[in-house]
């Protein structure tokens, strides 16, 4: 916040202080991506511009067979959590119990990537077991392959991760909504359904929204569950992680972090401009509410 | 209990709890349709929880809501005959004014060209043709209630439910408004219900009031009644500007509607009996009597005693200037205070000075005597 009387020096050495973190931050990501377009890749003592090292990861089959895994992975947790924390978010609202809701939520927040990646994976591994046999001494082959390893795992791994996030989004844009409205609209003829797909959804869809980018950058991100949970398919990260871990950084591998960086870069900048546009907009509104256009 | 084919809302033994706390206990009453009908309360009484349970936003502990005889206990409020206008925020922000009153038109699927007449008839109707494309964040607080006002009516239901419409209005739009609603229910003839806290709301409005307290009906009644021949005590504090004095009886007459006498202390007085409809008294009982405090005089000294009129002794504190009226307040010899009020004139004569002993005095007939 600024004032009249908050000295410029001060408040220009906060911002340089702010921009400062966050270039630290950032320039890795910065510098992996400037080496990424080198044609001789890191520590080369030349620099020639060249958009090669992305032809070579989008020309290579498995590449991009890993590519199309994550999306429809990520598609899949959009699909799923999204809709979850939605209705979390909902619950939320109309609970009185609402720190369990929370707790509950959040909690896979605070379990370390590794630790639940490998429960998960004890725990379908057993599940995967309890199924085979029933499945055989029922004779129903339909159940017998329910937990194995694969797209499934791997999703439920996603989902758990995700939806957390999903959900404080989403409960943060709800929190504006006035449930009067709801009601209004029920006293009106709709149905619960109707009241929430005519009046509090396009209020709250860019809180919905934003849920969907963020899972998307979170399943592209993510590695650890994915590699255990997997079975057999990798995703890109899977791909990029296990090309550094086994012959260690490529000019592929730079090229690839650069495809993930760049992409989740732009989502995210979209998500904060977006959101600035709106905020703004939303500051006019209310500033013309506080000044009635008419007295009567 | 069978429900007359004219009466609009019938609510029967009607409560409502929340955990240990009980909103709504035992409340039962009857609305004949095309009444004005406000429900009248102190905040936290249960007034909005009364409302809701008749629209269907909430159900009810026990007891019955019957809307023209039909029980509707388990219809949603999508499909009960009411419909409901709230305090503030309940306009949909994203649709413009047009679009927020044809919202429940569009819904039962009407033609557009029907749909786009009945919206500009209802808002000529509300005083707001021209504003069709006005965003709710362009309006005024009184613009945006006759929007809501105009979204309920178009409906054409039977029952218009009102939770605190003008609360958050200032006060003198909240008497413009107040009027515009009354007229606006006379044309259109439908069941108004209509929850404030504002007795001066109320009073301007109502056909009948019901006074809602702790979650009880206090007394029901119209306009006239509860402001001028309360039956309860609760009633007579709420409303109107009344004078409480405490005692005991000491006699009652013989006679049927003879007086009761009453022992304040300081001085005994005599009450109609027949005032209090109900009231059933005995020696020794504890009552407190109401006056308006318009109906009190500051008696003149060696003023006539006779059995029209009961005078007390007082002690006069101050004279408070309030425009219209003015108030002298005295104290009675058991420590209470009393007001008296009289139009404000120019030539009016000097007042007693502070702290000289006066005697005030009330009609017999003025008096309303409580039993709680
Ligand atoms: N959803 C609720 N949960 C718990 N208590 C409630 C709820 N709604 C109302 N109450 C309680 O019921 C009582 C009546 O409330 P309300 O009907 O809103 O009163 P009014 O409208 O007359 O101010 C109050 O004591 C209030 O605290
Ligand atoms: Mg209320």
């Amino acid at each position: 916040m600024r004032d009249d009387y908050t000295s410029e020096l001060g408040h220009g050495l906060k911002w340089a202080y702010l921009l400062g973190i966050v270039g630290a931050l950032l320039a890795p990501v910065f510098y992996v991506i400037y080496i990424s377009f080198n044609e001789f890749g890191f520590g080369a003592r030349i620099y020639v511009f060249t958009v090669d090292w992305y032809r070579v990861v989008l020309g290579d089959k498995m590449l991009v067979a890993s590519l199309e895994w994550t999306i429809y992975l990520a598609l899949a947790a959009v699909a799923t959590a999204v809709p979850m924390g939605l209705l979390s978010a909902k619950l939320y609202k109309k609970t009185r119990y609402k720190v369990a809701i929370v707790t509950l939520m959040l909690a896979p927040l605070f379990v370390p990537a590794d630790i639940m990646a490998s429960s998960l994976l004890v725990f379908f591994r057993h599940l995967n077991g309890i199924f085979e046999l029933i499945g055989e001494a029922l004779g129903w082959a339909w159940l017998t392959h329910w937990f194995e390893l694969g797209f499934f795992t791997a999703l439920v791994g996603q989902i758990l991760y995700t939806l957390p996030y999903a959900f404080v989004v989403i409960l943060i844009t709800m929190s504006r909504y006035h449930p009067q409205q709801t009601e209004a609209a029920r006293s009106c003829g709709a149905t619960a359904w109707q009241a929430f797909w005519h009046v509090e959804f396009p209020q709250i869809r860019a809180g919905v929204f934003s849920a969907c980018a963020f899972v998307v950058i979170l399943s592209f991100n993510e590695a650890t569950r994915t590699a255990l949970l997997k079975g057999g398919f990798d995703t890109f990260s899977n791909v990029l992680v296990s090309q550094m871990l086994n012959v260690g950084m490529s000019e592929e591998s730079y090229a690839m972090a650069g495809i993930m960086s760049i992409g989740a870069m732009t989502v995210i900048g979209s998500i904060l401009i977006y959101t600035l546009v709106r905020s703004e907009r939303l500051e006019r509104e209310a500033r013309a509410k506080a000044e009635p256009v008419m007295s009567t | 209990m069978s429900a007359q084919p004219d009466t609009a809302v019938e609510v029967d033994g009607l409560s409502k709890n929340y955990g240990p706390v009980a909103a709504l206990s035992s409340v039962s009453f009857s609305i004949e349709s095309g009444q004005y009908f406000v429900l009248l309360g102190p905040s936290g009484g249960g007034k909005t929880t009364l409302l809701r349970l008749i629209g269907g936003f909430i159900r009810p502990s026990r007891g019955r809501v019957l809307l023209h005889g039909r029980d509707v206990g388990d219809e949603p409020p999508n499909r009960r005959p009411t419909s409901m206008v709230f305090q503030s925020y309940a306009l949909f922000p994203h649709m413009s004014v047009e679009r927020n009153v044809a919202y429940g038109l569009k819904l039962r699927k009407m033609a557009a060209p029907e749909i786009g007449r009945r919206v500009a008839r209802m808002l000529e109707l509300v005083g707001l043709a021209g504003y069709e494309a006005r965003m709710p964040h362009e309006l005024s607080g009184g613009q945006q209630q006759r929007v809501q006002l105009a979204r309920s009516l178009v409906l054409e239901s039977d029952i218009l439910l009102l939770d605190e419409p003008l609360a958050s209005l200032d006060a003198k739009l909240r008497k413009d408004m107040c009027l515009e609603l009354k007229h606006i229910q006379e044309k259109v003839g439908i069941t108004f219900i209509h929850v404030t806290h504002n007795q001066e709301e109320a009073m301007t409005i109502a056909d009948r009031i019901a006074i809602i307290a702790d979650g009880r009906l206090v007394e029901e009644g119209t306009a006239r009644d509860v402001y001028e021949r309360p039956r309860r005590r609760f009633t007579a504090e709420f409303i109107g500007d009344n004078n409480l004095l405490h005692g005991t009886v000491s006699a009652i007459a013989a006679e049927p509607g003879g007086r009761v006498k009453v022992d304040l202390g300081y001085a005994e007085v005599a009450v109609d009996a027949t005032v209090a409809e109900g009231t059933d008294v005995a020696a020794g009982d504890a009552v407190s009597l109401s006056v308006r405090s318009e109906l009190v005089e500051l008696v003149a000294p060696g003023g006539a005693e006779d059995g029209a009129r009961q005078t007390v002794p007082a002690t006069y504190l101050e004279e408070v200037y309030l425009g219209l009226t003015t108030s002298h307040l005295v104290r009675l010899p058991d420590g209470s205070e009393v007001a008296v009020r009289r139009i404000s004139e120019g030539g009016d004569a000097a007042p007693p000075a502070p702290g000289q002993e006066v005697r005030i005095g009330w009609k017999t007939p003025s008096a309303r005597l409580h039993v709680e």
